[in-house]
């Protein structure tokens, strides 16, 4: 297991992908008892055509996946969504994952690797057994930060990022993967920066493919589905949640 | 095999099964996913006069056997339905029923005038029901004179099939379906979902961002199927039975309730080839059981005692 809360599977699936854009995802059918599916990023896809999630256990149906025998099927709808958009060539790269958030950049950071950007990438986690850069290239490379400071820096991964974003080349481009606060935080620190900023949302999803309009989030374009606008958004289109909650409800 | 096809409203559909409003969206989104050829008409999103941006998010909750939603209409509005979506949706290899939703009678007459009057357009879906959406007054749903006035409008302005949409929230569900067949509905569809809520124990607000949503899956089934068994009593035009369907035995209640056809919607969120598994499970059972059209399950548990009607006469 990466860590202790967390298991990286790997499906094959019947039809292989031809490919996956970095922070697509697939749409997970974990059993009869939930109503939804559950999106999970590609967190990578091997030679021989498996398709790698690396998943939380968060809930009943994380654990249902977490509890399957080697070997088991699963219905799995995908890749879907729109992913990130690699940087311009020459130029350079920021990845900046929290917890889970490892899951949505693992394939965008092997993308990176194997085309020569230089990358800079941030992990951060709660704690030191929580953090997942051993699942990325190169871990040891990663600059981490947690919460208590059980290893690395003492702090989020966003106060980690801005400690050195001044000194990032202009042309960087920010990617962030993690939860809703830590995403609002770094596209504040990159728009300080002047760096563009790419983030990957999770909401829970219905259909996952556009047409429910269930997992929508505010942006400057009004409402837009994460699970087919998305789930990567430039960070400047999005409009930070609770001032929508105002808005609407006001 | 027995042919799955059946007659309701004046439309010949290739099968009893149709995909709810609101979980198919325009149609589009699910080509690839669903197949089409066995789906006797999709339901568009609903569609108003305005573009509607929607309710604010949270959207979406699981329940014990289903969920709750608070879309809130959220839809490209009437003039991008006309000049985009609905040719999309008449690519696909099935037929198009407009759900429709406006704030009067007007506005209802205006969409179906429009709509109705295109030949992508197979039917209407008059709804009155969702209960996402306030209404100053007594709710639409629930209120056969304002059911009546919508139906007759709605009437004027199209000769196509209209289907009204009933709530099961209705006390009394019966007058308002009166008054639909009354003015000029050609079917009922019975029904929309339940409001309901959730509430996040931990930061202890209601989960959904508009507080109450709508509740559908198999929680609902058993009510809206007691309503179609009611209505189909009560009732002289055909009735499309919806609410919790996820198998070919669900389909088969509704049918054997008094249903003609029936809408299958939450259940390809999780499972979009369940529409094949319904439609091919409902003919191979039609051909076991000697029945030669699906609609000859339709009522078929009325003419059957029930075990307690057995104890009593004994």
């Amino acid at each position: 297991m990466p860590s202790a809360t967390s298991l990286l599977l790997a499906c094959r699936p019947q039809t292989p992908f031809d490919s996956a854009e970095p922070g697509q995802f697939v749409h997970v059918d974990t059993g009869r008892e939930r109503a939804f599916r559950r999106p999970f990023s590609v967190a990578g896809l091997t030679d021989d055509g498996a398709v790698e999630l690396l998943i939380e256990l968060r809930g009943e149906g994380t654990r249902t996946l977490a509890e399957l025998p080697v070997g088991s099927s699963l219905a799995m709808m995908g890749p879907l969504g729109n992913g990130f958009r690699l940087p311009p060539a020459g130029s350079h790269a920021a990845v900046v994952a929290g917890g889970i958030g490892v899951a949505g950049v693992r394939h965008l950071v092997q993308r990176l690797e194997s085309a020569g950007v230089d990358t800079t990438v941030y992990v951060g986690a709660r704690t030191a057994d929580a953090l997942l850069h051993g699942v990325l290239p190169r871990p040891s490379d990663a600059r981490v930060a947690t919460d208590d400071g059980s290893a690395g820096m003492r702090g989020t991964v966003c106060d980690l990022f801005a400690t050195g974003a001044g000194a990032l080349a202009p042309d960087t481009t920010v990617y962030g993967c993690g939860p809703r606060p830590m995403l609002d935080t770094l596209a504040a620190v990159a728009a300080r920066s002047h760096l563009a900023c790419q983030v990957s949302l999770e909401e829970m999803m219905a259909c996952g493919v556009g047409a429910c309009r269930g997992c929508v989030v505010p942006t400057v374009d009004g409402y837009r589905t994460v699970c087919k606008d998305g789930p990567v958004f430039d960070a400047s289109m999005l409009v930070a949640a609770e001032r929508t909650m105002e808005v609407a409800r006001g | 095999m027995v042919d799955p096809s059946v007659e309701i409203a004046g439309l010949r559909l290739t099968s009893p099964l149709l995909l709810a409003s609101g979980t198919v969206g325009y149609g589009p989104e699910y080509d690839g996913l669903v197949d089409f050829g066995k789906v006797g008409a999709i339901v568009t999103k609903t569609v108003t006069p305005e573009p509607r941006a929607g309710n604010a998010p949270p959207r979406l909750a699981e329940t014990r056997g289903g969920m709750l939603n608070s879309i809130g209409l959220e839809n490209v509005g009437l003039e991008r339905f006309l000049s985009d979506k609905l040719s999309e949706a008449a690519k696909l290899p099935t037929r198009v029923i407009a759900s429709v939703a406006g704030k009067s009678a007007t506005e209802f007459a205006n969409l179906c005038g429009a709509i109705g009057e295109r030949d992508e357009t197979a039917g209407l879906e008059l709804n009155i029901s969702c209960p996402n959406v306030e209404r100053a007054r007594l709710p639409l749903w629930a209120d056969p004179a304002g059911v009546a006035e919508v139906v007759s409008a709605a009437r004027r302005a199209t000769a196509k099939p209209l289907f009204l949409k009933l709530s099961p929230n209705a006390a009394d569900v019966l007058s308002v379906a009166e008054a639909g067949e009354k003015a000029g509905a050609d079917a009922l569809v019975v029904g929309n979902t339940l409001p309901g809520m959730r509430i996040d124990v931990e930061t202890r607000a209601p989960m959904l961002g508009n507080r109450f949503g709508g509740l559908s899956g198999p929680a609902l089934k058993p009510v809206n199927l007691a309503l179609v068994w009611r209505l189909s009593a009560g009732v002289g035009i055909p009735i499309v039975g919806s609410g919790g369907i996820e198998r070919t035995e669900d389909a088969l209640e509704y049918l054997l309730a008094g249903a003609t056809a029936f809408q299958v919607g939450t259940a390809i969120f999780r499972t979009p080839s369940v529409v094949g598994r319904i439609i091919d499970g409902l003919a191979q059972r039609a051909a076991t059981d000697g029945i030669n059209s699906l609609t000859g399950y339709t009522g078929l548990a009325k003419e059957v005692e029930t075990p307690c009607q057995r104890t009593r006469a004994d």
